[in-house]
């Protein structure tokens, strides 16, 4: 028998961080592909194709994503401390070190995104995130961060976005990890959904047995900084590239 | 006798092993300046240690500096740590290429993993075309390369990588140990462009469908000039699409190709046979050039 629910903050932030993680966010997750529409459309990937690419995808993609999804919450998690401090009149913090990271953060994360449909869709995601985030309520670091990203020209992201969100929200760095990838999983499932024969059944089937998976790319993702985070996924790479060329089109990427 | 025997060969593998393991870093240095009389680009001063050497530079018809790459020592040995630091001056132009291809050798018991450093800044104007032959990794290789390619205002560069199986004739797919590439362009100290690839074929096929799925060699073209507005990456990348859509073929060579975030473009392919990649290579290089720096793209000899 599970334990009664006690610790209503808990409460709220599980109940909290299910809505932010859900497909259904109006943040135009639904419209983009990262490449699978290509490569269906070219006849490399078919339904029974599916699970194991998956498999794969999470140990390159969602590796990568998941390691900067973590720095994205660390970027807020040492903001939100070092802001507590100076409002405490604490000593040794005069300058937030919040801009310079989090745009350093994304424009690495751009450069590690060589398909500009792809890189131009994960901002798009991140930016309409953030904005979800703000319309629910005005986060201070929040703010800073999408100030500092337009001052500098610089990219939002979906997974530093999502791990900034977190923090400030309150989620324990692993579980908004965890919801990240869900989400993102779940995302491109839906999308194959609409690309192939993949009925309600089948999709419900992969993404629950990816769960797994997505535990143990999150777990592997703690020991990566995002200066040695790797992803090998040149088939996907060029899917993406050549997304433009497609004659008909379901997806923006 | 047989103990005495058997004590001097631990020692001798015991002192290879130390020497392997205590390799010293050999570079190859290579400063090209712009010959303001003449408006040619020379080789003003080159640092070398073997195993990496040049012979002297070539000038070709548009007044860039050629130079081969040789590795004395046929390939890359485990343990060994290279570096090759390549500077263009403001307004040079030079072009960098190998002799034969790159192989980096099964590492002796005992012997680390193999490094090499690239660090490449390029000036004012200046270009750089590195064009090397493929890197076949052996069975059991280990290989690490770590690029950093600093460009300054205006500065441009055409920087190609192929990456074998390994040696396809002997059957050898995959089987080497790992496989490490970690490359940085960054454009007046802003990052345009990372790859950070590692490799472990024994423990994580590369035949998986988010990896390389049926495809064996794969390549990455950075194409770039700091300064260059938005709008004419845009314009090359169709433009360049077109050309490498007659160069794709289902199931045995893709091609694609993308803006970076800003300054440049990026082609990937992956093939089937490696001879099928160089075709495309060039074809980017020469329209590229063409468009972005109003030159003809003069080809290294070899490959002629």
């Amino acid at each position: 028998m599970d334990a009664p629910l006690q610790d209503f903050a808990v409460d709220l932030g599980f109940l909290r961080l299910l809505h932010l993680a859900d497909s259904a966010l109006p943040i135009g997750a639904l419209a983009h592909s990262f490449g699978l529409e290509s490569l269906v459309a070219e006849g490399l990937l078919g339904t029974c194709d599916l699970p194991e690419f998956f498999a794969g995808f999470l140990e390159e993609a969602g590796m990568n994503d998941a390691v900067f999804c973590r720095e994205g919450w660390r970027v807020a998690a040492i903001n939100c401390a070092a802001q507590f401090e100076r409002a405490m009149g604490g000593a040794g913090y005069t300058i937030s070190p919040l801009a310079r990271h989090w745009v350093a953060v994304n424009d690495r994360l751009s450069a590690l995104k060589p398909a500009r449909e792809s890189r131009t869709g994960s901002a798009s995601l991140g930016r309409n995130f953030l904005n979800a985030v703000m319309a629910l309520r005005q986060f201070a670091v929040v703010n800073e961060a999408l100030q500092a990203s337009k001052e500098a020209g610089s990219l939002v992201h979906h997974a530093t976005a999502f791990g900034l969100a977190g923090a400030v929200l309150g989620f324990e760095e692993d579980h908004t990890v965890l919801a990240y990838l869900h989400q993102s999983m779940a995302s491109l499932v839906s999308a194959c959904q609409r690309l192939l024969p993949l009925g309600q059944t089948a999709a419900t089937k992969i993404l629950w047995d990816l769960k797994p998976a997505i535990l143990e790319t999150a777990k592997r993702s703690q020991t990566y900084g995002v200066d040695d985070a790797c992803c090998f996924t040149p088939l996907v790479d060029w899917a993406a590239m050549e997304h433009p060329a497609l004659r008909t089109r379901l997806f923006i990427s | 006798m047989g103990t005495l025997a058997g004590v001097a060969k631990c020692a001798r593998e015991t002192r290879q092993a130390q020497a392997l393991a205590d390799r010293e870093e050999s570079w190859l240095r290579l400063d090209f300046e712009r010959d303001s009389a003449g408006g040619r680009t020379v080789l003003a001063s080159s640092h070398q240690e073997p195993p990496l050497k040049v012979v002297r530079a070539f000038t070709l018809e548009d007044g860039a500096a050629l130079v081969h790459l040789h590795n004395v020592s046929g390939g890359v040995l485990g343990g060994d740590r290279l570096g090759l630091a390549v500077r263009v001056g403001p307004g040079a132009c030079a072009q960098v290429t190998t002799t034969g291809a790159t192989r980096i050798y099964r590492p002796r018991d005992g012997a680390g993993t193999a490094l090499q450093a690239n660090e490449v800044t390029i000036g004012e104007n200046g270009l750089l075309e590195y064009l090397p032959d493929p890197l076949i990794p052996f069975a059991g290789a280990r290989f690490t390369q770590r690029t950093s390619i600093r460009l300054a205002q205006g500065a441009g560069v055409f920087w190609w990588e192929m990456v074998m199986p390994g040696r396809e004739a002997r059957g050898e797919i995959f089987e080497y140990a790992s496989l490490e590439l970690r490359t940085d362009l960054l454009a007046m100290g802003r990052p345009i462009a990372m790859e950070r690839v590692r490799l472990e074929p024994r423990n994580r096929s590369l035949r998986l469908l988010a990896r390389l799925g049926a495809f064996r060699t794969w390549a990455s073209f950075y194409i770039c000039r700091v300064g260059v507005r938005a709008g004419v990456w845009l314009e090359l990348e169709r433009d360049l699409r077109e050309i490498l859509g007659g160069l794709s073929r289902n199931a045995e060579t893709l091609w694609g190709i993308s803006a970076l975030v800003e300054h440049g473009l990026v082609a990937r392919c992956v093939a089937k046979r490696g001879r099928d990649v160089l075709p495309g290579l060039q074809a980017i290089w020469s329209a590229a050039k063409q468009r972005l720096f109003g030159r003809v793209a003069v080809p290294p000899r070899k490959v002629n």
